[in-house]
């Protein structure tokens, strides 16, 4: 079991690791966001070896659900240089800068580990669900409600500035006529026009 | 299926106030019922429960007389005699031009014969549009009722005079009270043609019994004509008349128009001036019958029955045979005459 | 299953295999049975709907392969595959190959959690709901990868409304389902569907009724609200007829599908059904007891299982057929009633689709989650909890008292956000007017 947990593990780390060196080095800009989909896949999967069911399934349902068809969304709307690679002349300075930050992460995990322990040895029986709705749902309203109610405050706040920024006033927006209202409109032009007739004639006659 | 026309069928909307979402609970009543209703069979068109299918290829729903689908062309039952005369009207007023004929001529003379030789529609350009049936001044071409025309090629469709006769019968059967209309005029035109040009008019390629009996029956009796004044011509006629089949038609008329121009030559003047006419007519009817036989047995005429001076090996070859004996002939009615 | 393969092959052939391989052989068993199951359910239901949709409309529909046109889908399948694939010049071909992989990918993933019997489930994950909605929204990336890599406009159109589409009635859907989580205190579908025993009252809110396997969600006013607005949702998600807008034939061609023919088309359409049973499926499990049903519960406590290692086998087959019998025909009531619907309603436009989920679907099912909490209280809840005064009173009584309490707060909320709605789109047809008159007008 053990073996085949590792074979998989390998098989999912290079499904991410490809797929994120191909976000960064693919031309195509949609092509990334779609590698990029592919590796927050991985990642789920990943959390799913580690029996943290939950967790994998809302990396599935934020990440690759809403998130992604987010940043596709975006990449469509705005997109105008298409297959251009960008930092071109100075492909050298990112990739010092990029080393530098993983290194950043990298370093103090690489040396606050301790190697070479033994395997912990828990109690016997069925081990403890970790991270189950229930825990999480107590965390969120117990230990960490403070944050919880901020976040959903930030994303609130988000929420009405998106709504403020899209909302055009409804007298303002033009819109495309449908036929029935074109025809109405021509309608009553020419009844306006021929009011107007009619008036300058009676205004003739009376002169 | 009786279809009430003039009837205001009034149909419950069940309009009234709604509350909200009523309208759409409504809506799902009209389809349920429509779906509970399907499973009965409508009678007449007043009923708007139920499905009107008629289940194509298992039931048919009966023609309307008027019904059109591809125009035809009608022959005499009896005589076999076609009711086009080859007017070219039908082939003018075709809006998508898909009608060809080729008139037919006479053999000796080379003028137009009221009949067509040969009489194409291309169905699978024909619009069923009618107007060569409304156009036709002899009823020839009307409407047929079959609609399953469907062939692997487009070629298929191109249809000859041999694919489209039909015995006024047929016609009759599938639209009694139209054809009980024209009758009369149709068969008084008809025999018009007959009696002007007794054997030009052509002959139906889908022969009956009945024609092949009248054809004989017509043959013997243009035998018979010149066998009661003239001898000659009527010995080789009497055993002609013993060969049943009509590609034997040919070598008999051929054969005769031989033997009546040796008959005249041979013999000079001994025949009364009044016969000789007569004698003259009768064989070149005789070689026209030949070489309408000649044509419709195709090359199925078997070569070596043409006489031995004259070997054609297909039916043109045939034509050409019965063509230069009636001319024989003829000179040789000439000779008689001058004399 | 890994039971049955771990009996054959370790007890009755002794050959000692490990464990992992007969989870293994367990979990292949079981897919290839699912792959094989999901694309038959496509090709009846394809015949199911033609025939439905055909009697709705008065006419007989398809009936001439096979008796009553059972083969007319087997003649369909041999069509499709026979025809040739045509990929346009300007597509990006690996996107629009991978597409309709994408889009059939996760509707054979939401089979893993999907109950068909009792104890027949593939895997029985704690989470299931959560991983049955979360898998279905993977395919949206599908979509709007079939749209942009065709590089036609219609596509590109059909795939964004279809995205938007998805990615709003997700909502409602879900907070209609919480409802019910809310009450069963369990995301996994298993124990949804247990929950539903009883007789018109679940067995777990009053543990007096008798266990008919009766005691369904719907019985329930906020599990009839939830069904409802769920039931709305998914037709927006199988993109059934009334929200039918991402393929609207007479406005964008086929939407997505525009520029996929063959079976690449095929699959988009597998998908479209898979998607449409599923729903239907999830439907019936959560608010209609999935194979609960009179008998089942009885048959099942005769056989053998985990509770019950005597049991008799005859009554696992006979629990697990009629199961299976019950599941079905709600699961193709449903589909008869997406048809019904297909059959009585017209498309709506983007923008009505748009309004009545955000302003009428989601509060609707925001009211119907506080319902669900207030029931939670009333039924469950004693004076550890807080709620002192409903000491004393029998489970019954509090049964009742809840029903009527989440009833008048359903009620109320469906009238007076149904009254709101209307309004606003009253106003909204009067400023459309007025924008017109403020038009002619200038001109």
């Amino acid at each position: 079991m053990d073996l085949l947990i590792q074979i998989i593990f390998g098989l999912l780390s290079a499904l991410i690791i490809g797929a994120a060196m191909m976000v960064v080095t693919v031309r195509n800009v949609i092509h990334a966001a779609l590698w990029l989909i592919a590796s927050f896949f991985g990642v789920a999967a990943l959390y799913l070896t580690l029996e943290a069911e939950f967790i994998a399934v809302v990396q599935v349902l934020v990440y690759v659900g809403a998130i992604s068809i987010l940043v596709l969304f975006a990449i469509m709307l705005t997109r105008s240089s298409e297959g251009e690679r960008l930092l071109t002349q100075h492909w050298w300075a990112a990739a010092i800068i990029s080393l530098g930050l993983f290194g950043a992460v990298l370093l103090p995990t690489l040396v606050g580990h301790h190697w070479n322990l033994p395997l912990p040895t828990g109690p016997a029986g069925t081990p403890e669900s970790l991270a189950g709705v229930e825990e999480l749902g107590r965390g969120f309203v117990n230990e960490f409600l403070i944050q919880f109610e901020v976040a959903g405050i930030l994303l609130t706040v988000a929420l009405i500035g998106a709504i403020v920024i899209a909302f055009e006033e409804r007298s303002r927006r033009r819109r495309v006529l449908t036929l029935s209202e074109e025809h109405i409109l021509r309608q009553r032009q020419q009844a306006t026009a021929t009011a107007a007739q009619a008036a300058l004639v009676t205004a003739d006659a009376a002169d | 299926m009786d279809i009430p026309r003039g009837n205001i069928i009034v149909m419950d909307r069940r309009r009234g106030k709604l509350r909200v979402g009523q309208g759409l609970i409504q809506g799902l009543k009209v389809v349920w019922d429509h779906w509970a209703g399907s499973f009965h069979k409508n009678e007449n068109f007043s009923q708007i429960h139920g499905t009107f299918t008629v289940e194509y290829p298992d039931e048919r729903l009966p023609l309307p007389q008027t019904y059109r689908n591809m125009p035809v062309l009608l022959y005499d039952d009896e005589s076999g005699h076609e009711l086009c005369t080859g007017c070219y009207q039908c082939q003018r007023i075709c809006p998508p031009q898909v009608i060809h004929i080729t008139q037919a001529k006479d053999p000796v003379t080379g003028k137009m014969v009221p009949a067509a030789t040969e009489f194409i529609i291309e169905y699978d350009a024909c619009m069923s549009c009618g107007f060569c049936a409304e156009v036709c001044p002899f009823d020839s071409i009307k409407m047929d009722h079959v609609y399953e025309l469907s062939t692997a090629d487009r070629v298929s469709l191109t249809m000859r005079k041999a694919q489209l006769n039909r015995p006024i019968s047929y016609y009759a059967s599938i639209a009694p009270d139209l054809w009980a209309e024209v009758q009369a005029g149709a068969m008084k035109k008809l025999q018009g043609s007959i009696k002007r040009r007794p054997d030009v008019i052509g002959l139906a390629a889908v022969l009956t019994e009945k024609i092949k009996a009248r054809r004989l029956e017509l043959a013997a009796a243009a035998a018979a004509a010149p066998a009661a004044a003239a001898p000659a011509p009527a010995a080789p006629a009497a055993p002609a008349a013993k060969l049943t089949p009509e590609e034997k038609a040919a070598k008999l008329a051929a054969m005769k128009a031989t033997n009546a121009n040796k008959g005249v030559a041979a013999p000079p003047a001994k025949a009364p001036v009044e016969l000789s006419p007569a004698d003259a007519k009768a064989a070149k009817l005789a070689a026209i019958k030949a070489a309408n036989a000649a044509k419709q047995a195709g090359a199925a005429a078997p070569p070596a029955e043409v006489p031995a001076e004259l070997p054609p090996t297909d039916a043109k070859a045939a034509k050409l045979a019965a063509i230069k004996a009636a001319n024989a002939a003829k000179k040789a009615a000439e000779q008689g005459n001058s004399e | 299953m890994q039971d049955v393969v771990n009996q054959v092959i370790n007890t009755t052939f002794g050959w000692n295999w490990p464990s992992w391989a007969i989870a293994l052989i367990g979990y292949l068993i079981v897919a290839v049975i699912l792959f094989a199951i999901a694309p038959f359910q496509m090709l009846f239901l394809t015949l199911y709907e033609r025939r439905a949709i055909a009697r709705m409309q008065d006419r007989v529909g398809p009936n001439r392969v096979g008796p009553e046109g059972i083969f007319q889908p087997l003649a369909d399948g041999v069509k499709i595959f026979t025809k040739e694939d045509i990929v346009p010049d300007a597509a990006d071909h690996w996107v629009h190959f991978i597409a309709p992989c994408v889009v059939v990918a996760p509707t054979m993933f939401m089979f893993v959690v999907l109950p068909w019997g009792p104890g027949m489930v593939p895997v029985d994950l704690n989470i299931g709901l959560l991983f049955f909605f979360a898998i279905s929204s993977v395919s949206a990336v599908g979509l709007l990868m079939a749209g942009w890599a065709s590089s036609n406009k219609f596509a590109l159109i059909g795939a964004m409304r279809a995205v938007a589409q998805m990615v709003s009635y997700e909502i409602p859907a879900v907070i209609s389902l919480l409802a019910l989580v809310l009450i069963t205190g369990s995301l996994s579908i298993v124990d949804m569907i247990s929950y539903q025993g009883g007789l018109f009252i679940s067995s777990r809110d009053v543990a007096s009724v008798p266990d008919w396997g009766l005691g369904w969600f719907i019985f329930t006013p906020v599990g009839f609200l939830a069904f409802v607005a769920f039931f709305i949702a998914a037709l927006a998600e199988g993109e059934r007829t009334p929200f039918d807008i991402p393929e609207a034939d007479s406005e964008i061609v086929a939407g997505y599908m525009t520029e996929y023919s063959g079976m690449k088309f095929g699959l988009f359409y597998l998908a479209q059904y898979v998607l449409n049973f599923l729903l239907c499926a999830i439907t019936s499990v959560i608010f209609f007891g999935g194979w609960q049903g009179p008998g089942v519960g009885w048959l099942y406590a005769q056989a053998i299982t985990p509770v019950n290692p005597q049991g008799g086998w005859v009554f696992n087959v006979l629990a697990g057929v009629l199961g299976v019998v019950y599941f079905l025909s709600k699961t193709y009531f449903f589909f008869f009633v997406m048809v019904w619907i297909r059959g009585a309603f017209a498309r709506l436009r983007i923008d009505q689709l748009m309004d009545f989920g955000w302003k009428f679907l989601i509060p609707l099912t925001l009211v119907n989650v506080i319902s669900a909490a207030v029931w939670v209280a009333l039924t469950k809840w004693g004076a550890a909890d807080g709620l002192a005064f409903v000491e004393g009173w029998s489970p019954l009584v509090r049964w009742a008292v809840a029903f009527v309490v989440t009833l008048a707060m359903n009620l109320g909320a469906y009238l007076y956000l149904a009254r709101i709605f209307a309004h606003s789109q009253a106003e909204r047809e009067r400023l459309d007017d007025e924008v017109l008159e403020s038009l002619i007008n200038v001109v």
